[in-house]
């Protein structure tokens, strides 16, 4: 099953930047895929794309199945809460705890108190930061800050995990645990799409390898390297 | 979705914790306008009384030479009753006249001083429009500027009758404007202490549409906060009104009532009017509050 399709998709800014020209691509559910190119080459866009916080210009893109190119405004929060988004800069609240980060993300969607105490211990102790509960994000290393904004991501079980650059801000080590986390989620049977510029991490997976130039794919190759 | 209520209050007043003084700031604009408001509304309300009572009481007085015959009385009295602006002619006669300087002037020492009636027969005119009574006085005066046959003098309130009409129009308006600059001063507030709570939770925004909130999700705490603040800033001008009309207004209508004789006034007359000046408080404290957060949601949050 194709979880996540685009056809023929072109997006062109405001400011008319071409970002991306007919691009056509699938993953299909319980994949892998590395997003990989140039700063520019419209990595970002795409992330941006399947979680609608932008709309395509041309084409259509699909997500399980279904055309969001057209999704009336008041589906986008259904489709986001389908998909797991892990940024470069975390996103995670300076003002609330590890607890209270998450639980924040599962209140404001309308998930009852009693789920939330549940799901929260347990989506912490898969990214093993259970003991980490009440420290706030200044007290945590910049991995556990990462691990913390993808049990956010994940807490919900979403059938989709975009990682849009998530190790951008790490050391190797910490890269490395990253990398592993991403690993297990997609042995769970989550899709995972990461864009990533890092050449090391994506040699070292050897995972299916999108690469994209100046907004067009020009390699898609299962179990790539960052180069050629 | 599940409704919240620990959630929306929580997010509710840690904002207004957070923007305290930008809070303070609205509350304190909308008490103070809104009382404004109720205060300019007695006032003007009362003001109408009083004209409406000097309307009535202004009156024609055409004062008879004590020569007018019979016949010439009868036909100016007549004559006058034909006229449209007219509602009432009462003829005082000379005897009458005397009658009531004397019950006005009981016990006084002026009275010892009468001899015989020095007092004239007279025709008092009431008026249907009050404001034409330039033009009835002057159909006593003949083409020479002289009285006509049989009238030695009229009197009516002259300018100040014209002059009240104008001071009232001139400060009607000026009330509206003022209520006007003060509604648009409690919308900007409340829109700028929204706007800068928007800001202040920025991230907090950023986070929920991520994680798939709803719309309405990131707007019902700002939706409080405005009506919240409404509503205190409401209560509070709805306590300063009614000491205000229960301690200070009161005595200037009970002075009204007593020398004046008007009855139709805002706290002490029988019309509901209070009750719609406290309604209408509510209504606008709300729409107020509300409109501003609607306001300030559609611009700084666009899903
Ligand atoms: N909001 C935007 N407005 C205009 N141009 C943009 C915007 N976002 C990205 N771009 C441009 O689109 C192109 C692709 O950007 P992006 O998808 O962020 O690339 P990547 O993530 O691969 O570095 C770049 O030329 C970038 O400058
Ligand atoms: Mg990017």
């Amino acid at each position: 099953m194709n979880m996540i399709e685009f056809k023929n998709v072109a997006k062109v800014y405001e400011d008319k930047t071409v970002a991306l020209k007919n691009v056509n691509l699938t993953i299909k559910k319980g994949e892998f895929v590395f997003l990989v190119g140039p700063s520019g080459s419209g990595k970002s866009t795409i992330i941006k794309l399947l979680i609608r916080e932008i709309a395509a210009t041309s084409g259509s893109i699909f997500v399980a199945g279904r055309n969001i190119s057209n999704l009336k405004f008041s589906r986008v929060p259904q489709l986001r809460r389908n998909i797991g988004s892990v940024f470069q800069d975390f996103k995670l609240l300076p003002n609330k705890t590890v607890f209270e980060n998450i639980a924040f993300a599962l209140e404001v969607i309308g998930k009852p108190s009693y789920m939330i105490k549940v799901q929260v211990p347990q989506v912490l102790k898969l990214v093993g930061l259970e003991h980490k509960l009440v420290s706030y994000p200044h007290q945590l290393s910049a991995g556990e800050q990462q691990r913390v904004s993808i049990a956010r991501a994940f807490v919900n079980r979403p059938p989709i995990l975009l990682a849009d650059e998530p190790t951008g801000n790490l050391d190797p080590v910490n890269s490395d645990g990253i990398m592993k986390l991403l690993s297990r989620i997609n042995l769970i049977g989550t899709t995972v799409a990461m864009a990533t510029h890092d050449r090391s991490i994506v040699n070292s997976m050897r995972r299916r390898v999108i690469e994209l130039e100046e907004g067009e794919v020009i390699r898609d190759q299962k179990r790539g390297v960052y180069g050629i | 979705m599940i409704f919240r209520p620990r959630y929306f209050f929580g997010e509710t007043f840690t904002s207004l914790r957070r923007n305290f003084l930008m809070f303070f700031t609205a509350i304190t604009t909308v008490a103070i306008t809104l009382f404004i408001v109720g205060f300019f509304l007695i006032i003007i309300y009362d003001v109408q009384g009083v004209l409406a009572s000097v309307k009535s009481q202004v009156e024609v007085a055409v004062y008879l030479k004590d020569n007018i015959t019979v016949e010439l009385k009868t036909y100016l009295e007549n004559e006058i009753k034909g006229w449209n602006e007219v509602a009432e002619v009462i003829y005082v006669s000379k005897d009458a006249a005397l009658e009531k300087f004397k019950t006005e002037n009981a016990g006084s020492e002026i009275l010892k001083e009468i001899q015989g009636n020095p007092l004239p027969a007279s025709f008092e005119i009431r008026l249907k429009s009050p404001e034409k009574v330039d033009q009835i006085a002057l159909r006593f005066v003949a083409k020479d500027g002289s009285y006509i046959e049989g009238v030695d003098e009229v009197i009516y309130g002259q300018n100040y009758v014209q002059k009240i009409f104008s001071i009232t129009a001139i400060a009607g308006s000026i009330a509206f404007l003022i209520i006007i600059i003060l509604l648009l001063a409690a919308v900007v507030l409340i829109f700028n202490t929204i706007r800068l709570s928007i800001h202040s939770r920025r991230k907090e925004i950023e986070v929920m549409k991520l994680v798939g909130a709803t719309n309405w999700f990131v707007r019902i705490p700002f939706i409080f906060e405005g009506f919240f603040e409404g509503f205190v800033g409401r209560a509070i001008s709805a306590v300063l009104l009614y000491f205000i009309t229960n301690y200070l207004l009161i005595k200037g209508e009970t002075a009204l009532a007593d020398t004046m004789h008007i009855k139709d006034l805002a706290i002490l007359g029988s019309s509901n009017i209070m009750l719609y000046i406290y309604v209408g408080m509510v209504i606008i404290g709300s729409l107020l509050g509300v409109l501003s957060s609607a306001f300030a949601l559609k611009r700084y949050v666009r899903i």
